[in-house]
């Protein structure tokens, strides 16, 4: 992996054990509001300053930055699963059951993505579950066509005709033989949906569809601070930075992956 | 070309029985009377009465979507709890005005996201492409509501020279269209980048240097040309996804347009106005993906010949 990749998947691990080492770095409660200290500006006692309930916006991003991050992940893990079991069996399988499976996925796809994962979460009702389910729902259907399509032509593969000639079952090609070939697509696919999913999970707690406040998400701090941004810019612009430099470090990892594993994706997914 | 158009048509019918068939569910999914889940209880007692005809629950699942589908048909998409105001009137007004954001910032992204993806490529390797690319990756990952944010707070608020927020002429549509343009810009470079490098690399190029043709003959006729197919593509794309309402962006600025509303709908959980945005949105969607397949079809003589079932 080049550069770009071990230095974004460096700046990730640390943004991530930042936050899980919140309490240890931090000596303020994310949520303990302090009506003596009403959005300060950056200081050497709040280093990124307060919020208008007092609250240390460092402590907030860090603990935030728990959830996020973490819901991103979780989101991504169950999208990559469900769409390598889907591209899977559809691909493999053919017939009948590649074209239910497909029509599905063309439905989930043929509605904007963002409108979609709002629609699901006024239904689930506020919380972090939700925005997790929300994100999968719509996500795995890009996964399942991309691995459908790579293993629509593996199948023809030499190696597969003589696994299936010695008589293996289709249980036993799909995950012996087919599985472990996709893993390099299913990563690359990771990396840039995460990047992704750190947005459209900010977007959605942004709306007021994510985490129940008081408990802090990039997403949130910025949709509590937008009246405060003549008054007090950085409450918005600091949970702003770590959405960003989150996303960008997730996509530049997904394109190094690419690389590394000279994959290509066609269109933007 | 008519068969193509027609049988793509005809391949839309079964997508909009799924997604009319995925927004009845989610309404029926929702907590309450299905019934004031599509008008609210202030509405007047016929107007209740004659939705709970069409999807109560003496009809079976299957009749009370095709009520559904009856309501839809009769432009019926529900009326908001507050206003009681129809919902498909509002989405009639505010519709222009999410179109004229939309194709504003397209005006915006089109020409520069295609002018640097080019630079780009031309220059792959270089300190120039370098910078191209980090900046289209930044694009794509800054949210929208934050930028817009800071775009505000600097040319509004502190510089005074464009209005803040409010629906209008040309300086309120700058700054949200510039906002909403960025990641258009960056996905359009990602794109322009990779389809002109294989470009570069296949045959004919080299064919057309090797008959002598300038570097610039190379890029305006060869290369431009054959790039444009992918891009165009993927401008439609973006421009669907606008126009179903660019809900942030739209919030941030106080747009007038359906986003805005979807987001009123959302805080104040009123689902007539959320179902009936997140419908019209997906309809204009599929609808836009339907031209540039269309487009698509008509412009790239190779899938005329054989890619026919695209």
């Amino acid at each position: 992996m080049g550069l770009t990749g071990k230095i974004s998947s460096g700046v990730l691990v640390l943004i991530l054990l930042l936050s899980l080492a919140a309490p240890l770095i931090v000596p303020f409660d994310p949520d303990a509001i302090d009506l003596d200290s009403l959005r300060q500006p950056p200081s050497a006692k709040h280093l990124l300053g307060t919020d208008n309930k007092g609250r240390d916006i460092l402590a907030r991003l860090l603990y935030g930055g728990k959830i996020s991050i973490s819901i991103s992940l979780f989101a991504v893990l169950i999208s990559m699963t469900l769409g390598l079991a889907i591209g899977l069996v559809s691909g493999y399988g053919g017939g009948k059951i590649d074209a239910v499976l497909m029509s599905f996925v063309d439905l989930i796809l043929s509605f904007p993505a963002f409108l979609l994962a709002i629609g699901i979460s006024i239904i689930l009702g506020e919380g972090i579950h939700t925005v997790m389910v929300a994100l999968s729902a719509v996500g795995w259907a890009s996964f399942a066509r991309l691995v459908r399509g790579y293993v629509l032509s593996l199948k023809e593969s030499a190696f597969i005709e003589a696994a299936r000639s010695l008589g293996c079952s289709s249980s036993r090609i799909i995950l012996v033989h087919l599985l472990p070939q996709c893993i390099p697509l299913a990563l690359v696919m990771a990396g840039l949906k995460a990047g992704g999913y750190i947005l459209t999970e900010a977007g959605l707690s942004f709306l007021g569809l994510g985490a129940t406040p008081p408990t802090a998400t990039w997403g949130s701090m910025i949709s509590a601070s937008r009246v405060f941004i003549n008054s007090a810019p950085w409450m918005v612009f600091f949970p702003g930075i770590m959405i960003a430099v989150t996303a960008v470090c997730f996509n530049l990892l997904g394109d190094a992956l690419k690389e590394k594993y000279d994959i290509r994706i066609d269109r933007e997914f | 070309m008519k068969g193509f158009i027609i049988r793509k048509l005809l391949l839309t019918i079964p997508l909009l029985v799924g997604i009319t068939f995925t927004t009845f569910s989610l309404i029926k999914a929702l907590p309450g009377d299905p019934v004031y889940s599509i008008v609210g209880e202030r509405s007047s007692p016929e107007i209740i009465e004659k939705i709970r005809k069409e999807i109560g629950p003496d009809k079976s699942i299957v009749g009370q979507y095709g009520g559904y589908i009856k309501l839809l048909m009769q432009g019926e998409l529900g009326r908001s709890y507050f206003t009681n105001r129809r919902v498909s009137d509002e989405i009639r007004v505010k519709f222009p005005n999410t179109m004229r954001l939309a194709f504003a910032s397209m005006l915006i992204a089109a020409p520069l996201g295609v002018f640097l993806g080019f630079i780009a490529a031309k220059k792959r390797g270089g300190a120039a492409d370098r910078l191209i690319t980090l900046l289209s990756v930044s694009g794509i990952s800054m949210p929208v509501f934050w930028s817009g944010l800071l775009l505000m707070l600097l040319f509004s608020l502190r510089l005074k020279l464009l209005p803040p927020s409010g629906t209008g002429g040309i300086r309120y549509l700058l700054l949200p269209a510039i906002t909403l343009s960025l990641p258009a810009i960056a996905t359009l470079v990602r794109v322009t980048r990779v389809t002109v490098i294989d470009i570069m690399d296949t045959p004919f190029i080299r064919t057309a240097r090797a008959k002598g043709i300038t570097e610039s003959g190379i890029s305006t006729i060869h290369i431009f040309k054959n790039a444009m197919i992918p891009v165009i593509t993927i401008i439609g794309l973006e421009l669907g996804s606008y126009l179903n309402g660019a809900v942030l962006t739209e919030t941030i600025f106080g747009w007038n347009g359906i986003g805005r509303y979807a987001m009123e709908g959302i805080t104040k959980r009123d689902y007539p106005v959320v179902m009936g945005c997140l419908l019209v949105g997906t309809l204009v969607f599929i609808f836009m993906n339907l031209i540039v397949d269309i487009i698509y079809h008509y412009v790239d003589p190779r899938v005329r010949v054989h890619g026919t079932d695209r």
